[in-house]
């Protein structure tokens, strides 16, 4: 059953619905969480996460955008915990909005990208998770992010950059 | 890292057993309507006295509106803030928000007629009431007929 119609059937009140668009986004949303935020917080923010999506599901006007809505909460979620160190990230990047070529570029490694994100910058951790572990589109990004999609672009671009170095460090050849 | 979610999509869904208690939902509605209907109705009595009312009682009928205007926030916020409202609960609200507008009008009518101060005022913010109401229904109405006409779209693009 596709997004749209749990949430439309969500919508009309039916509980089935809702717990199976639960169980299907559970995962995502959580690993989201748990890329952004350690272990202990991830649990809470997860749950706050499906009470904030329950309490605004019939509002939602457009079913079939279900995806970037839900990951605009989490994301809104995830920034209250990180406020202080996600407002720093948000300062430094203030003037980085020129959009660059986004080459294609050698598929990124999921078991090295998971090892290394935790000791990236907030917003490319997000990115990344966002775009390469939740399968977004740079247009999804964006307006998740709240960015244009060449901001998306280049902030993915630096976030190759920061990314391929760890990895250097760590010994890893590409 | 191959962690897993800790909270199983059950335990999830017992978490926001509160927030989606039909219970909760009736306690809200109640308090709204309840709140609404006795802030109408202590408005009209204390409008309607006849003759001049001493201190104490124009105080007393204050803190009867107060206190009416209270549980009115009180479901209000209920309803918008903390209770997500479904289609199929908008529509049931809707009607039973109605109802109790017809009710709330026909008793602040009665009222006013037997004290002789006239119906016309009565009427009046009654049948603003009832408007409101009847306008929230169609709404309810519509926007539930248009979710059910979405999901028999996609359900039948699913069969085929």
């Amino acid at each position: 059953m596709t997004d749209e119609l749990l949430v439309v059937r969500a919508q009309l009140g039916e509980r089935a619905a809702l717990a199976e668009l639960l169980a299907q986004w559970r995962v995502p949303v959580w690993t989201y969480v748990r890329r952004m935020l350690d272990a202990d917080r991830a649990d809470d923010v997860t749950q706050e996460i499906w009470l904030a999506v329950v309490r605004g599901l019939p509002r939602l006007r457009e079913p079939d955008r279900f995806a970037p809505w839900l990951f605009t909460i989490a994301r809104r979620s995830v920034t209250d915990r990180l406020r202080g160190e996600y407002a720093r990230e948000q300062e430094t990047l203030a003037g980085d909005d020129v959009a660059t070529e986004d080459p294609v570029e050698a598929m990124v490694d999921r078991a090295a990208l998971m090892n290394v994100l935790s000791e990236l910058p907030v917003l490319e951790r997000e990115i990344l998770v966002l775009f390469y572990l939740e399968d977004l589109t740079v247009e999804e990004c964006a307006y998740i992010c709240r960015i244009p999609a060449g901001t998306v672009k280049s902030r993915l671009s630096r976030a190759r950059r920061l990314l391929r170095e760890h990895l250097k460090e760590k010994g890893y050849r590409p | 890292m191959t962690e897993e979610p800790r909270l199983s999509a059950q335990d999830m869904i017992d978490r926001l057993a509160p927030v989606l208690s039909p219970r909760v939902r009736i306690r809200a509605v109640a308090a709204l309507l309840a709140g609404v209907g006795g802030t109408v109705f202590v408005g009209t009595l204390w409008w309607s006295e006849p003759g001049p009312l001493p201190g104490r009682t124009h105080l007393a009928f204050a803190l009867f509106t107060v206190f009416c205007l209270a549980w009115a926030t009180y479901g209000g916020w209920l309803l918008t803030r903390r209770v997500p409202l479904f289609a199929t609960d908008r529509v049931i609200a809707a009607w039973i928000g109605l109802a109790a507008s017809l009710a709330t009008t026909a008793v602040v009518t009665v009222v006013a007629v037997q004290r002789g101060t006239g119906a016309g005022l009565a009427l009046a913010v009654g049948g603003l009431f009832v408007a409101v109401a009847l306008a929230l229904a169609v709404r309810a109405h519509a926007r539930r007929a248009a979710l059910l006409r979405r999901m028999h779209e996609l359900t039948g693009r699913e069969e085929r």
